[in-house]
């Protein structure tokens, strides 16, 4: 279906962006990562190169949407043991691609699959690898990468001084645009030799059983923290969700309080939004939370603080007691 | 006896980070460490294997001499041996060079059948040393790993991520990071052995004492350097408004109005 190409025979020196695709189904952050990744290439004069690793092509389902993304190419690796996400494998796949093509970057959606294939390939190869890196820019010819640290209000710019430069991207702090030209595809070709593998054998998959949420395209975001002061009023968020036909969103706190899942993080290490209106209750307003909904469109704060960073940065800062206000609202909007 | 290694980390008490303005590291010897909350999981989940299979278990840590009452508390509640790698030649290692440095003490160790860490600290909340260091030992790697255990003759890996749950067979040695949901409970120390920790003491392993390329090691073995560390300004956006409750809700819903959320 599509050209092959013997893996040496690939162009060389690209900007690389890995494609996650899991059963079937591409991750919506690998098209949002192309977004920085384009404008590096132009800056540096690179190919921006998507790589897909699937079992068979009949069974990818998000073709259509590669067609439209930004990339110049897209790679698709194709093999049977490629069914199910294993780690060792999946790694091992990129390290030939990462030896026989010798990329600028190579770059992961800050996912769970990303954030464990990464680190497995930086540690194969010896690389530097930034971590939920939400902005990119070139300085002297270097790929300068940035994000938040520490836990304070503390940003750090980074490099590394290997090549490729690694990093997994913040999900969501990138949106996704497409392009008007589409892509070239090609099926890559692995050595003979290269050895299909691994030490990981799937028994059985379970799928979630709720769907994934849709925190990071949301167009309201109710977010609750520690200002909520129990799980029972943090579970009252969802109530208000429901009205308001929003997304529930949290703070790293009250995720490990174990209030909320994690994948409602909002923050470096969870999800960006950018929603029309950010409600954020009994929220302080840490730089880890809130360089993940610093670009909202409207932003509100409820808090007993008036000094809360969140409330100084809000464009409505409610003086109150979140959990009251909580309640009350809940009554008034389900009048 | 079939080993365990625990690897934990301290991490700076939430509020109380310093950053050294000429390196860009975190000052970590003036700091309160805690034991990163999300080990908590990973020292739970080895008590349990331990008690199920009986395993001896090394607790492992790099870091200052201060992180050594944290290794204390993990003896306490499952440890055997502990092991505290320390030099100031580790000082601002990223997480290849940590990794390094741990792979290269856990071989000193073998022969091992699990090596269990946090899925992540809370401090750097990069998640990447449990792969990095399984890279590094050529072991498989697994994260956000909910449940371990052994069957005739494998052992299955139940990992969960947000697409779902997955069970694994997967032969030891083995690296596994566990997830922060795993368990809501981390067993108390004994008191017992808290009274044998009083007077033990970790081996402690420097720069030396291990098979290390210096080149690799701390801030200038780090590939990731920090060029620049720049404090984020609030800026002050809009207004703020105080009163009773019900009239901050009536302000509020009136927003959400003028927003088109809701139908006035």
């Amino acid at each position: 279906m599509f050209k092959k190409y013997r893996l040496e025979n690939l162009e060389k020196g690209n900007l690389i962006a890995f494609g996650e695709v899991f059963q079937g189904m591409l991750h919506p952050s690998s098209i949002e990562i192309l977004t920085p990744l384009k404008d590096l290439g132009l800056k540096l004069n690179k190919k921006v190169v998507l790589v897909c690793l699937i079992d068979d092509v009949d069974s990818f389902k998000d073709l259509e949407l590669l067609k439209k993304c930004i990339a110049d190419e897209i790679w698709m690796v194709c093999h049977q043991e490629l069914a199910h996400f294993r780690d060792d494998l999946y790694a091992e796949v990129l390290v030939e691609m990462v030896k026989a093509t010798d990329p600028c970057g190579l770059f992961f959606p800050a996912t769970s699959i990303g954030c464990s294939l990464a680190p497995r390939i930086a540690g194969r190869l010896n690389l530097g690898l930034c971590a939920h890196v939400n902005h990119l820019e070139i300085e002297d010819g270097k790929i300068v990468m940035t994000r938040p640290t520490y836990g304070e209000n503390i940003i750090a710019k980074l490099i590394s001084n290997t090549s490729p430069v690694m990093a997994t991207l913040s999900i969501g702090a990138f949106s996704a645009i497409y392009g008007e030209k589409e892509p070239k595809f090609f099926e890559v070709e692995m050595p003979s030799d290269f050895s299909w593998v691994s030490k990981l054998k799937v028994r059985r998959f379970t799928p979630a059983a709720k769907q994934p949420n849709r925190l990071s395209t949301a167009k309201v975001v109710i977010a609750g923290g520690r200002g909520l002061r129990s799980k029972e009023n943090f579970q009252k968020l969802f109530e208000l969700a429901e009205v308001l036909r929003a997304e529930v969103g949290a703070t790293r706190p009250v995720c490990y309080e174990g209030w909320v899942e994690e994948d409602r993080m909002i923050g470096i290490s969870g999800v960006t939004v950018r929603p029309k209106v950010y409600i954020g209750l009994g929220i302080s307003g840490a730089l880890q939370h809130t360089v993940g909904m610093e670009n909202s469109e409207y932003i509100v704060a409820v808090n007993i603080d008036k000094e809360a960073p969140l409330v100084k940065m809000a464009h409505l800062g409610l003086i109150g007691d979140a959990p009251k206000v909580l309640d009350l609202l809940i009554k008034r909007l389900k009048k | 006896m079939e080993k365990i290694i625990l690897c934990i980390k301290g991490v700076p008490k939430p509020g109380t980070v310093k950053v050294d303005p000429k390196t860009h590291t975190l000052k970590r010897e003036s700091l309160e460490l805690i034991l990163n909350p999300p080990d908590r999981q990973a020292i739970e989940m080895t008590a349990r294997l331990k008690e199920t299979y009986g395993f001896k278990v090394y607790v492992i840590t790099m870091g200052p001499p201060n992180v050594i009452p944290l290794l204390k508390e993990v003896y306490g509640i499952v440890a055997d041996e502990m092991v505290l790698l320390s030099d100031r030649a580790f000082a601002g290692s990223d997480t290849l060079a940590t990794s390094y440095v741990l792979a290269q003490a856990i071989k000193r160790l073998s022969p091992y059948s699990l090596v269990l860490m946090g899925l992540k600290s809370i401090d750097g909340e990069t998640s990447q040393v449990p792969p990095e260091t399984a890279a590094l030992l050529e072991l498989p790697s697994l994260t956000h790993v909910k449940a371990i255990y052994k069957e005739e003759n494998s052992w299955v890996v139940i990992r969960q991520t947000e697409y779902g749950e997955e069970e694994l067979e997967v032969n030891p040695p083995f690296v596994a990071s566990i997830l922060p949901e795993a368990f809501d409970y981390l067993r108390p120390p004994s008191l017992k052995r808290l009274l044998e920790a009083k007077v033990k003491e970790p081996m402690v392993l420097a720069a030396n004492d291990l098979d290390l390329i210096p080149e690799r090691l701390g801030l200038n073995g780090s590939p990731t350097q920090v060029v620049d560390v720049f404090e984020k300004k609030i800026e002050i956006k809009g207004q703020v408004i105080e009163g009773d409750p019900s009239f901050l809700v009536e302000k509020l819903v009136s927003v959400l109005e003028q927003k088109g959320i809701i139908n006035p």
